[in-house]
């Protein structure tokens, strides 16, 4: 039984807004913009660290955190996140998106770390997009935590007085 | 012989027949769930053109009673056979979902324990592709016995050659022991799931309503049962990183895993460790930033990351040769033990000892998980495992205290006398039957009661104990760790540990087996 | 030269700054060394090092009056230079130095009291007919008295601190609903940062540009401005960019703001640098905001158009020398823009990203100045704040000096932190900006997204991501999997390990 069916033609990178790339396999130190190909390389020095060499100028780029395969690339100072899929992952994916449906919570998490100075609402309380939900202080600031959607306060993991770390799980609202 | 003759014919009519039966019909009805063929993941797997079939055109045991159909299809529902993955033998199974459900009948069970027992004999690991719908009802108790073979078949080999199974699809019923007695299990998110009692049961009897998802997917035993040691969100991913898996593993327990060039770019001597752990002894951080540092680039393969995450368990490499690791996770839960983590972190010393793979322990833990919970489910039980597995592996066992290592967890996190072979520890470490602050208010209970100003006193107790009782350099002097190193020499210090101990070894005590607590 | 030797009670980049002109002065200088950044930058640009590290106190040694008052002795530092934060506005640490016979290089205490209190000061606005937004006449107790000076002068109203700026204790109200909830967290963070909770309210000018003024004055009175900063570009009152001159103001507004702030600072006799705040609306109509008695972060855009070194000044100044400029003297010559390059997450709006610095490569065009005090090692310290460098850009008019910042912005290479620089980029290719039309609304209201990437640089993180894929899985073969090796197990150790079964 051949690998044929299997053979990877392309790869599709999948960026955190959805938004799709494609690269052919095997990939080439090139890429194709309009008409013209331009030469794109990962090099590596003393002074800069790693970068890429595109169209004559070096950008600053760093890998963040790969896992399995998702990856997190800092490129000129913006962090991106892909998932890269074949073929048949992409295709996978919408299957299983299609079986999903709506969302059925919200989590909100901590933008940073920091200590949870107080909690501004309650366990069935119905929140307003935009509305503060939670104060986190950091950095001699108090950051006010926003609901990013309409809908009631399902659970309440922070605690008032105590320290959270980035993403750390703060508040789940039901949409 | 002549190649239009009827006996070639024949042969040619039959493979045909064969190649039928896996028709793009069949593999449409796969894909369109998002699930691959057991051949595309056999292709997946193996390495091009390496795969030899067995018994690929066995039909099904004809029925004792006609009841219901039974389809008489090649393969009875498994491909089974042996190949190489990046170049070394393996023999493996798939369950063929599209071929009456992949249901586990007579020849099915018989390929399977075909495969077993070559592999026993090869000396080869054996990874097993669950995809079906349980035992085949038609054939009643041949079924059944086809399943008790192949469990006595894992467990014959078991602790001989590695044993994987990846859970592709339903895997239900009698059909889940299977994997829960293999070495390591592997998940497909979303599209595969494992439980004894189905939802529709469970609906019955309990009148509970949850999904497939919900009672036994990828997730729930990734997380809350620890069944699943490894999940990835497609099979493409999950095959690769099988592979990958595999390529930290030796072929049975007499052999050395293989090597794998280092490239260089973790050196001897890293700097960046002593940057690692935060001053303050209340701060977290990820024991993984550490792990990356010591050893060889990208290597660090983390088993059963979401189940018991206060324990870091994996494999990893060092010039190339793999190791295996158990560190506390102070970013979870403080780093404490609790009974997830001690079995998790049991299970795997045990596999690694089984396979003599060395243990380096990274140790930052303040206890076990205190609460009634933990105590009514038996953390004294859970966490003796983690003790007894420790103390009996006898292969070469490596600790190094990062910082905290307080009371009964630091005996069992391979302390020196429980068998470590080599104990060092961080000038960060702090080694002591408690932390300061519960020592300081046992021992001068008193004096704080009648102090005017008890939260100085305490503070001044506090960094007394620490400079006192609590360093390593203590432990250092009385020979209960051999040396307080530079957290930038790690790296260097482990491999020659190890170079030291390459050659191990320590005979086991003469008995059938100990008496573990279970 | 009375000041031979200046203790700096500051750190980071204005402790460089300060040791610089006190190097180019023949001045001696004392630093400060701390157990939180014991390798930091501003410790090898000083004469002397006081090690303070093993003070383990929970106060830092730049807010602790008593301590640095007892390093100046021990190091025979005639003066004191408090930078800008920590304790540059406190009048109870001018007046120590004063009493103590050290030269406190600022304003005098009670000029530093009068304007730390916006109440004090916007007493004595009203008093010398300097024209501000309405408000309470003094401290607000509660929210109900809030409320009801609410309703007097109208929505929208902010709540301010009564004893600090830069945008703590700060909230504004729209609807008498929200003060109750809006006046706790202001006076909280106010009793926070400024261990005094109380506020005041005064009524919320929407959209205002933020302009201020510099001011120079010496001991004998002689007071005089050095043209204007634009600085409405600020997220949560934080300033991120500021220019020097403003487009908002022509010579006559100029003249006419210039003589209002040097009328409020010479209410209360001051003398040295500092600053004196406008809100300016679309009438252009000013309002006087407040005074800060300090040299304040964006000070280089002065220096860069005036000529003039304000730290120079304000050592001669405290020295007792007479301002040898007079207002005529004063002229403005081409166009400065600062941007404050922070370590901060701007796709994680804005959120801290402490770390340290791996590399630091700034431009060395001839229209570039950098300030920093962080070097390639340092660490970017939480408790602290989150500046990495000033880039301060100039041109002969704002043209151009966009031009070049936008240049300028695309060289420098900062590793080891996620930085502000995405945000800058955008920023100079925002029409908004480039028109000078922005206000203080501008971060919240104007933009959509707040950096910028070029279209091609998401692919090209594509590209690589797709890259270490397929290094990672697809080409697995090739990474060398040896089992020979596995194999060849020293015979001793294999004997052992067969005849044990």
């Amino acid at each position: 039984m051949s690998n044929d069916k299997l053979q990877k033609k392309k790869l599709y990178a999948i960026s955190s807004e959805n938004r799709q790339f494609s690269f052919s396999l095997p990939l080439k130190h090139s890429i194709r913009i309009g008409k013209r190909n331009y030469e794109v390389k990962l090099k590596a020095d003393e002074k800069y660290g790693t970068y890429i060499l595109w169209k004559n100028r070096k950008y600053p780029v760093e890998i963040v955190r790969s896992r399995q395969n998702k990856y997190e690339i800092l490129f000129n100072d913006i962090s991106y996140t892909f998932s890269v899929e074949t073929p048949f992952s992409l295709q996978r994916m919408k299957v299983l998106n299609a079986q999903k449906g709506k969302a059925t919570a919200e989590y909100i998490k901590a933008p940073m770390p920091g200590k949870i100075i107080d909690v501004l609402v309650r366990e069935g309380s119905a929140v307003q997009r935009g509305e503060p939900v939670v104060i986190l202080e950091a950095m001699k600031m108090q950051n006010e935590i926003l609901s990013p959607v309409n809908g009631t306060v399902v659970k309440i993991s922070a605690k008032a007085n105590t320290n959270v770390m980035k993403d750390d799980l703060l508040v789940e609202i039901k949409p | 012989m002549d190649l239009s003759g009827k006996s070639y014919k024949a042969y040619i009519e039959r493979q045909q027949a064969l190649r039928k039966q896996y028709s793009p019909e069949q593999a449409a009805k796969q894909h369109v769930k998002g699930k691959l063929t057991a051949w595309e993941r056999i292709s997946l797997l193996f390495d091009n053109g390496t795969f030899e079939e067995i018994d690929a055109f066995v039909t099904p045991a004809s029925a004792p009673v006609e009841f219901g159909k039974v389809d008489r299809k090649y393969g009875d529902g498994v491909i089974v056979g042996h190949g190489k993955i990046n170049g070394r033998l393996v023999f493996a199974y798939a369950q063929d979902f599209t071929i009456m459900g992949g249901s586990l009948g007579l020849v099915h069970s018989r390929k399977i324990t075909k495969v077993q027992e070559m592999a026993l004999k090869m000396g080869a690991p054996i990874i097993g592709m669950m995809d079906s719908g349980g035992a085949r009802i038609q054939e009643g108790v041949a079924s059944l016995s086809g399943y008790a073979s192949i469990f006595h078949n894992i467990i014959q080999s078991s602790g001989i050659i590695p044993q994987i199974s990846v859970i592709m699809g339903p895997c239900a019923g009698g059909a889940v022991y299977s994997p829960a007695l293999t070495d390591f299990v592997f998940m497909v998110n979303h599209t595969s799931y494992m439980f004894v009692t189905g939802p529709n049961v469970v609906k019955e009897v309990l009148n509970e309503d949850v999904t497939s998802d919900g009672l036994g997917g990828a997730e729930v035993h990734a997380r809350k049962s620890g069944v699943a040691h490894m999940i990835y969100d497609d099979e493409e991913n999950t095959i690769l990183a099988l592979k990958k898996f595999l390529s930290y593993l030796p072929s049975n327990n007499v052999e050395n895993p293989p090597t794998v060039a280092d490239d260089g770019t973790i050196t001897n001597i890293n700097e960046r460790l002593r940057d690692i752990v935060p001053d303050d002894p209340n701060k977290a951080y990820d024991v993984r930033d550490v792990i990356n540092q010591v050893v060889d680039r990208s290597s660090f393969y983390e088993t059963s990351e979401l189940f018991g995450a206060s324990l870091v368990t994996g494999f990893a490499r060092l010039r190339g040769r793999t190791i295996a690791i158990v560190a506390n996770q102070p970013k979870v839960l403080a780093g404490v033990l609790d009974i997830d983590s001690s079995v998790k972190g049991a299970r795997f010393i045990r596999f690694c000892d089984a396979f003599n793979i060395p243990i380096i322990t990274f140790e930052d833990v303040p206890g076990f998980l205190p609460g009634v919970d933990q105590e009514h489910a038996g953390i004294i039980r859970h966490g003796a495992k983690l003790l007894f597995a420790y103390s009996e592996a006898t292969v070469p066992k490596i600790t190094i205290i990062l910082r905290k290592a307080y009371g009964g967890a630091f005996i069992v996190m391979n302390s020196k006398f429980l068998g470590g072979d080599f104990n060092y520890a961080w000038p960060s470490a702090e080694i002591a039957v408690m932390g300061p602050d519960g020592a300081v208010a046992i021992l001068y209970r008193k004096e704080l009661a009648e102090s005017k100003n008890p939260v100085e006193m305490k503070k001044e107790l506090v960094k007394k104990y620490r400079d006192r009782i609590a360093n390593p350099f203590i432990a250092d002097e009385s020979g209960y760790i051999d040396e307080v190193i530079d957290p930038a020499m790690t790296r260097k210090k482990i491999i020659s540990a190890l170079d030291a101990l390459s050659n191990k070894w320590v005979k086991v005590p003469a008995r059938k087996h100990g008496n573990m607590p279970l | 030269m009375k000041i031979k030797r200046i203790l700096i009670a500051n750190r980071g980049e204005i402790a460089v700054r300060i040791m610089k002109t006190a190097r180019l002065m023949n001045i001696e200088t004392v630093a400060v060394k701390t157990a939180v950044e014991p390798n930091a930058m501003y410790l090898g640009s000083a004469d002397i090092v006081f090690d303070n590290t093993e003070d383990m106190s929970e106060v830092p040694v730049f807010l602790d009056i008593e301590k640095l008052i007892a390093i100046a002795l021990k190091t025979n530092a005639n003066a004191v230079h408090p930078g800008y934060g920590f304790l540059a506005e406190n009048a109870y640490f001018a007046q120590k130095c004063i009493d103590n016979k050290i030269i406190f290089i600022g304003p005098s205490p009670d000029a530093i009291y009068k304007m730390g209190n916006k109440t004090i000061a916007r007493n004595l606005a009203l008093q010398n007919g300097i024209p501000m937004a309405m408000g309470s006449q003094g401290n607000i107790a509660n929210d109900e008295e809030a409320i009801a000076i609410a309703e007097k002068i109208g929505y929208p109203v902010i709540i301010k601190a009564a004893s600090g700026g830069g945008g703590r204790g700060m909230r504004i109200v729209r609807k008498s609903e929200e003060m109750d909830k809006m006046f706790n967290i202001a006076s909280k963070e106010a009793e926070k940062s400024f261990n005094d909770p109380s506020v005041f309210v005064e009524k919320y000018i929407e959209n205002p540009k933020h302009i201020e003024f510099q001011i120079l004055g010496d001991t004998k009175g002689n007071i005089i401005h050095l043209g204007e900063r634009e600085c409405s570009i600020q997220r949560k009152h934080q300033k991120l960019l500021e220019e020097a001159p403003s487009c908002a103001l022509d010579a006559k507004l100029r003249k006419k703001m210039g003589s209002m702030a040097i009328q409020i600072a010479r209410a209360v006799n001051y003398y040295s640098a500092g600053t004196v705040e406008f809100l300016l609306d679309s009438e252009k109509n000013f309002y006087f905001m407040e005074m800060n008695t300090r040299i304040q972060v964006e000070h280089p855009v002065t220096e860069v158009i005036t000529g003039i070194d304000l730290i120079e000044q304000q050592i001669l100044i405290a020295n007792g020398e007479p301002l040898k400029m007079k207002q005529e003297d004063i002229k403005l010559k081409g166009w400065a823009i600062e941007c404050r390059i922070n370590a901060e997450d701007v796709q994680s709006g804005f959120a801290p990203d402490p770390g340290k610095i791996e590399s630091l490569n700034m431009p060395t065009y001839q229209c570039v100045r950098v300030d920093t005090g962080v070097q390639q090692g340092s660490s970017i310290v939480a408790s602290y704040d989150s500046m990495i460098a000033k880039l301060i850009v100039k041109g002969k008019d704002r043209k151009e000096a966009l031009k070049n910042t936008k240049m300028a912005l695309d060289k420098v290479w900062i590793k080891g932190t996620k930085t502000t620089l995405p945000f800058f980029r955008m920023l100079v290719r925002h029409p908004k900006f480039q028109d000078g039309s922005f206000t203080t609304a501008f971060i919240e209201k104007d933009l959509e997204k707040y950096y910028f990437n070029a279209e091609y640089e998401e692919m090209l993180a594509a590209w690589l991501a797709v890259k270490l894929f397929a290094e990672e899985n697809l080409n697995y073969d090739s990474i060398n999997i040896d089992f020979k090796q596995g194999k060849e197990i020293n015979p001793w150790l294999l004997n052992k390990r067969i005849s044990q079964f």
